[in-house]
């Protein structure tokens, strides 16, 4: 009698892989939807065929086959799966499982997919805002500052600090209630700083440490400046007029240094300065307007001529 | 004039849409063709050794329908010839519909007369040929010579044609010494014009010429894409005609007399524009998108029958707008003076405003690694070169990438704006966030291959806020840099330099005939306006004379 080889039972090797690499991270609590494709070296159709996914924590779920029968080759492989990030740091490990199983008058044999991702916390990000510029040494100074979850968690009551560049803490605050106006989630507080002894450019750090938010979140860290000058001893009226008509210009922008101020309606601004010699300078859109050098040992005041330049034609693009 | 009868009838199944019947239909999809055909196509130009079965005929054949063309083919018409014209968008006026309508016309004519402006055509020419004038002094002086002699004529023409001037004279403009810019009247029916609310008034002038060409008999078929002209030989012999592709297949048209390239420059065709430049690679869009794409389709095609490149200084003596500042940030294409409204038909294509810059004090520009590179207030082409400058990306070495502008709540009050759609494009142009180190990784776009690190961006900032605390930019010497940039949120704006003139072109003599490699004319093809090298004058002026010279010279048959 001949072996009919038809009828011994053949057993296909199946496969399971992700269409892309999976990331090696996620934050917690995410969401990450990817694309697999169930295939088996002969090419028999296993749309048809659930598959297991067993979760981090042991839970197993089934992902149905999909409903569209209608479908070439190459789509029937394909299965959309979604996993949700445990809210616990670490590594997690999914796996999904095709049973072994008969179809299309063949075996095939179980295979499995393992898929790891290591969940962090979610980041934090800050802001700050509002310092004033410049600060006279010695004074206490408040300034605001600004801490948002990268997942929008709300985070009000959370500390916050600020330290000088060796670390130590100069301020801190509690993060109010309501985000800051035209943000999503920027949670903030007003904190009031000592400013150093003595004049210069003076860097600190905005410190959010992240610790008792429900949800893991890693905390952050960001600098910035605030200018640190004498106390005034005198000051500086300047008036800005249009050269030819005299008319006053309000709301140039008068710049001494770390000084500034806007004019006013009369074409006036008052910066209030220690003695030294200063670059002043003047800006406004639509005008030009010469610097000057000038020496403070006493109330002064000087006059800038603005000279109009016409706005440029956008279309008159010449240049010599 | 006016008989169309030496025009014989389209073949079966030849299309010739007309305005009317497209206008009617949305634009949305149909605009869509000014897109596809910027990227896809290539205008190859397979010369025919063979005959050619000629589906429609007549004297002189004019590719594009812009300013140029639209004057071309009305002195051909005024000359007695018949004239077809093909137009691969699928409305007319190229760039000139969105033009600002400064037509830089002098010479002593009527309104500049009535003005008490002194002027004459010796004068024109003595302006336009000044060594010290870098818009002038790479230009073919024999083309300047004509152009100064055509001006009072071509002036006439427009009057004559129905073109409306606003009485009031402007300049004296770039190397001219005596006002003579006036502007057109724009298009009173704002059905058929594309930039509403924008002062685009150069849509008075293409209306008026298309009403005009019409009236006298031109055949204009839109959308209809030459593919390619017809010559006896490759290299010899006379022009016979251009092939087309339409939306219903293709036609051959025969040009009995001439045909004349106007498709209106090479601004967009990143390989052809590279020639000149290769730091303008991709990431540099042009302007006049999403209605025109200029792809050196005529150049392409004269240049495979052996045509010439001509006067090619003028393209990079840094002097002109061939390279402009973002005006209008935070969409794909803002520049200077054009701006899409939601009104505007174009505006699905377009998607966004932009938001208009009053005060570059307002913002920092950083490269695509998060960096600043140079001083935001200057618009000269020291600023281009540091913008499109290596900035350390070993994927791609040519081209500066993209540049963004960072803001903040307090800059966007001080400008007045609502950085919020339609205003800005966040689909690849604008993005937002609570923080600096959050805005980073959201400013996406196809040509931004990395994302920009959270603490990079945010050591800029931070930077560039110490250099306004202490009153002076140390690192690119901003003048007073006045704002902080502080206030949450945040914002990130496209601000990468937009690409506008096209200052050099085929080479052509004084009757506008093409000129090939060897010197020698190509009997049947002339050129005119941004397609022709030579004469760089940027605007509408030179695109008008010299589509005249053309359509008068195409139709007299001087081959």
């Amino acid at each position: 009698m001949t072996k009919d080889a038809a009828a011994q039972p053949i057993t296909h090797s199946t496969t399971i892989e992700l269409c892309e690499p999976a990331p090696a991270e996620l934050p917690v609590g995410s969401t990450l939807v990817m694309q697999i494709r169930v295939s088996c070296p002969a090419g028999c159709d296993l749309s048809g065929l659930p598959l297991m996914v067993t979760g981090p924590g042991g839970e197993v779920t089934t992902i149905e086959p999909r409903s569209n029968q209608e479908l070439a080759p190459q789509e029937a492989a394909l299965r959309d799966i979604s996993l949700k990030v445990p809210p616990q740091v670490g590594e997690h490990v999914w796996s999904i499982r095709l049973p072994a199983h008969e179809s299309a008058g063949a075996q095939h044999a179980e295979c499995t997919l393992p898929i790891s991702i290591r969940a962090k916390p979610h980041a934090t990000s800050l802001a700050v805002w509002a310092i004033p510029s410049p600060v006279v040494m010695g004074e206490r100074f408040s300034l605001k500052v600004g801490a948002k979850s990268a997942a929008g968690y709300e985070l009000s009551g959370r500390r916050i600090q600020v330290s000088d560049q060796s670390g130590r803490v100069l301020g801190q605050g509690h993060l109010q209630a309501a985000p800051w106006p035209g943000t999503s989630a920027l949670y903030w507080t007003e904190v009031e700083l000592p400013a150093p002894d003595r004049e210069g450019m003076f860097w600190c750090a905005v410190n959010f440490a992240a610790a008792d938010i429900e949800t893991p979140h890693e905390g952050s860290s960001s600098k910035f400046s605030v200018a640190i000058v004498r106390p005034p001893e005198h000051k500086l009226t300047i008036e800005v007029l249009e050269k030819d008509t005299k008319v006053p210009i309000e709301d140039a922008q008068v710049r001494l240094g770390a000084y500034g101020a806007a004019t006013d309606p009369s074409g006036r601004a008052e910066v209030a300065l220690p003695n030294g010699s200063y670059e002043l300078t003047v800006w406004k859109v639509g005008y030009d307007t010469p610097g000057l050098t000038v020496d403070i040992h006493d109330d002064i005041s000087v006059q800038v001529e603005a000279v109009i330049v016409p706005p440029e034609n956008p279309d008159a693009a010449w240049l010599m | 004039m006016g008989k169309n009868a030496n025009i014989r009838g389209p073949a079966k199944g030849a299309q010739s849409v007309s305005r009317r019947a497209f206008l009617s239909k949305g634009a949305a999809g149909a605009g869509a063709a000014a897109l596809v055909s910027a990227g896809s196509r290539e205008a190859s130009a397979q010369i025919a050794s063979a005959p050619v079965k000629w589906d429609l005929s007549a004297d002189v054949v004019i590719i594009g329908a812009g300013v140029s063309g639209l004057a071309a083919a009305i002195t051909a018409r005024d000359s007695g010839a018949s004239v077809i014209s093909v137009e691969e968008n699928f409305d007319i006026g190229g760039r000139g519909m969105l033009s600002g309508g400064r037509v830089h016309l002098g010479g002593g004519h009527a309104l500049q007369q009535k003005a008490g402006i002194k002027d004459s055509a010796d004068q024109v020419f003595k302006d336009w040929v000044r060594f010290d004038s870098a818009v002038a002094r790479y230009s073919d002086r024999d083309l300047v010579r004509v152009f100064a002699d055509e001006n009072v004529a071509t002036f006439d023409f427009l009057v004559e044609n129905g073109v409306e001037f606003i009485e009031k004279p402007i300049g004296p403009e770039a190397a001219s010494t005596v006002p003579r810019t006036f502007v057109t009247v724009e298009w009173q029916n704002q059905d058929e014009i594309y930039a509403p609310g924008g002062d685009r008034n150069g849509s008075g002038l293409v209306r008026r010429l298309e009403q005009s060409a019409r009236r006298k008999g031109v055949q204009i078929l839109l959308r209809h894409e030459m593919k390619s002209i017809v010559r006896e030989q490759t290299f010899a012999g006379k022009i016979k005609g251009i092939t087309v592709a339409h939306p219903g297949g293709t036609l051959a048209i025969e040009a009995r007399k001439g045909v004349i390239i106007a498709t209106g420059g090479h601004t967009g065709n990143v390989n052809f524009r590279r020639t000149f430049d290769p730091r303008l690679t991709e990431e540099y869009q042009q302007a006049c998108l999403p209605y025109v794409f200029q792809g050196a389709k005529g150049e392409l095609a004269a240049m495979e029958l052996g045509a010439s490149l001509w006067a090619t200084a003028n393209q990079t003596s840094e002097s002109g707008a061939a390279i402009t500042k973002t005006r209008h940030i935070g969409c794909r294409w803002g520049y200077s003076s054009l701006v899409f409204q939601p009104e505007s038909k174009l505006f699905p294509l377009a998607k966004a405003t932009g938001l208009t810059v009053s005060d570059w004090q307002n913002m920092i520009f950083v490269n695509q690694n998060g960096q600043r590179f140079w001083n935001e207030v200057d618009g000269s082409y020291r600023f281009f070169a540091a913008a499109m400058g290596y900035h350390g990306d070993t994927a791609k070495l040519n081209g500066g990438g993209p540049i963004w502008a960072i803001f903040d709540a307090d800059a966007a009050a001080r400008e007045k704006w609502d950085p919020k759609p339609p205003h800005v494009d966040p689909d690849g142009y604008f993005a937002s966030a609570d923080t600096i180190a959050e805005l980073a990784p959201r400013i996406k776009n196809p040509h931004q291959t990395k994302p920009i690190s959270g603490a990079v961006l945010q050591e800029t900032v931070n930077r560039y806020n110490a250099f306004v605390a202490a009153g002076t930019d140390s690192d690119f010497k901003k003048p007073t840099p006045l704002y902080k940039i502080e206030k949450p949120p945040f914002y990130a704006a496209w601000a990468t330099p937009i690409l506008h003139d096209t200052l050099t072109g085929l080479r052509s003599n004084t009757n506008g005939e093409v000129i090939d490699i060897r010197g020698q004319v190509i009997p049947g093809l002339y050129c005119s306006g941004e397609t022709q090298g030579g004469f760089a004058q940027h605007g509408l002026a030179r695109c008008l004379v010299f589509g005249r010279v053309a359509g008068r010279n195409a139709a007299k048959g001087a081959a």
